[in-house]
């Protein structure tokens, strides 16, 4: 095995119980970037598309052009950039150019006034455009949607394009800035594109959200990464979440039979990725099984690399041993956690959204329960809130289930704010 | 298996209830049993593998080294993560009495929990070999070695 990729595979359970029945099983697919191997850089090839729409005035937009000019800055010269600005009208004020001439770049950029809407198609159509023009496999391609606004009636156009983007190997990063935006559409644009997405609800923190874009893209060195996982006969892998940069569900793109097949784009080498599948096996008599072999599939544009391969198995014993039956990996069951905080808050974020007031409250009640017994107790107390909310008004608040959506999806990344104590 | 929250039937082997999130399996390899301790020496285990041999003296104090407050306590968990993971400079203190062990709080940013319980604030709780204690989110096993 080459060391680019350490993969490890983890069993919720080692041994499970000879019950004569279909049992639950967890297996945790961890893929980091090897150690010990110098992997070399990659180029990029980004496009930023931003919202220059007339709520951007002020702060937000002097925070802006200053986080546009911190990623002029640490560009290297042979990247690519372009920066598409719109409102309801599209403009690229930077075709696709190496990213050389900087001082060139940031005076295009303190031209820019606001004005107008918010269509967030046309700028992403604009983007990808340019995008296109530099799209490599030997570099890292992506796209910084950054917008602060409702989108005017072209969610289906957005999507769509973000399903190109994710064909092409465009990863669409979306940030949403401040409460008067449709953080659906954001979180959809960045999962169907195999990108990330970003809550900032204060203007000075989107120079952070682009430093940490920044830092990820200069990272990759292992792209078009495609886990697939073939399941023994009787084996049925029921559901998939990738959970980096965020908890995804993408059971219903990944699942076919009993085949488990997932692009996971590339591979941010600080992160890593984790893939959960959550597979039904069938009875089965004393004595070892194998639950199933996943392949790892991967390039490494940096040193010629195309196709690699690394493979694990899944394996448990069947045993008729309750004590070790009922020993369960603390890391598994860590992540299945979090995922079913996860579960839960979509859960009743859609019982609201259909004004099941109780439903939507039992779910989040559940929710909470689950949050505190993870140490998340300011997420628990967010769906406090919104209990209060819904009970008093029948509907949630913004900046609440901005913050549900995004905190329980990334429950697996780790705190970045510093501790006080 | 039926959950004992919501009485909800769930497929052998799940680990939290479909319906309302509940544990299922309730032991998992950091709340296993250990061996009896009395006498031995004890630790506490990461997920990872990693362990923290436990000082032998009444008080040992569990947080980040941070030169500049001038804060060191005995247990240091800056290498295990612990400014990304919340833990505090000074977070938790272990009491030894005999063969007895308290765990007590010390008024941490995200707080001590025992087997998925939060501790209160400054007030010791007992704690035994096989218990989970998580400082802010970093769990340990605390166990014989």
């Amino acid at each position: 095995m080459k060391n680019e990729l350490n993969i490890r595979s983890i069993m919720s359970k080692d041994t499970l119980p000879v019950t004569g029945g279909e049992q639950a099983v967890y297996a945790l697919v961890d893929i980091k970037a090897g150690t010990g191997t110098s992997l070399g850089t990659m180029a990029a090839n980004i496009a930023l598309v931003l919202d220059r729409s007339g709520s951007m005035d002020g702060e937000k937009m002097d925070n802006l052009k200053e986080a546009v000019g911190y990623v002029v800055d640490h560009l290297g010269d042979n990247d690519l950039v372009s920066v598409t600005i719109f409102d309801d009208q599209v403009e690229t004020l930077i075709p696709s150019r190496p990213a050389k001439n900087r001082d060139e770049i940031k005076a295009s950029l303190a031209k820019v006034i606001v004005r107008g809407g918010t269509q967030i198609s046309d700028g992403l159509s604009a983007g990808l455009a340019e995008a296109k023009k530099g799209i490599a496999k030997d570099r890292v391609n992506r796209i910084v949607l950054l917008t602060d606004g409702q989108t005017w009636d072209d969610e289906d156009a957005c999507l769509k394009l973000a399903d190109e983007a994710g064909r092409l190997g465009v990863a669409i990063t979306s940030i949403g800035l401040g409460n008067e935006w449709n953080e659906k559409l954001l979180l959809q644009i960045a999962e169907r594109s195999r990108g990330n997405s970003h809550w900032i609800q204060n203007p000075i923190a989107i120079l952070d959200a682009f430093r940490q874009e920044m830092e990820g893209m200069q990272s990759v060195a292992v792209t078009n990464v495609k886990l697939t996982g073939r399941m023994s006969p009787g084996v049925r892998p029921v559901k998939v979440f990738t959970t980096v940069p965020m908890i995804s569900d993408v059971s219903g793109r990944t699942v076919s039979g009993t085949m488990v097949q997932a692009d996971l784009g590339s591979l941010d080498g600080r992160k890593g990725q984790a893939v959960l599948i959550e597979a039904r096996v069938p009875a089965h008599k004393a004595g070892a099984y194998r639950v199933g072999q996943i392949e790892i599939r991967y390039d490494v544009p940096s040193g010629g690399l195309s196709g690699q391969t690394v493979k694990a198995d899944l394996t448990v014993t069947f045993a008729d041993d309750s004590a070790a039956a009922a020993k369960v990996n603390a890391e598994v069951m860590n992540l299945v956690e979090k995922v079913t905080a996860f579960k839960l808050q979509t859960q009743a974020l859609t019982e609201a959204d259909a004004g099941h007031i109780v439903a939507a409250t039992q779910k989040f009640q559940a929710a909470a329960t689950v949050l505190l017994n993870l140490g998340e107790d300011d997420l628990a107390d967010a769906v406090e809130h919104e209990i209060a909310a819904l009970k008093r008004t029948g509907s949630l608040t913004a900046a609440g289930t901005k913050k549900l959506e995004y905190g329980t999806r990334k429950l697996t990344q780790v705190m970045t704010t510093s501790i006080g104590k | 298996m039926k959950c004992t929250e919501c009485q909800m039937e769930n497929i052998e082997g799940a680990l939290f209830c479909e319906e309302c999130g509940a544990q299922l399996e309730v032991k998992n390899e950091l709340q296993e049993t250990a061996t009896e301790s009395r006498g031995e020496r004890l630790v506490l285990a990461s997920p990872d593998g990693s362990t923290l041999d436990i000082p032998a003296k009444e008080e040992v104090v569990i947080g980040r080294e941070d030169p500049i407050s001038e804060v060191f306590p005995d247990l240091d968990l800056t290498g295990l993560g612990g400014m990304e993971q919340g833990v505090s400079r000074k977070h938790a203190v272990i009491h030894r009495s005999g063969a007895d062990y308290t765990v007590e709080d010390m008024g941490s940013t995200n707080g001590t929990y025992v087997n998925r319980k939060k501790v209160q604030p400054n007030v010791p709780q007992a704690i035994k070999p096989g218990d989970e204690i998580r400082f802010g989110k970093l769990a340990f096993s605390f166990k014989a070695a």
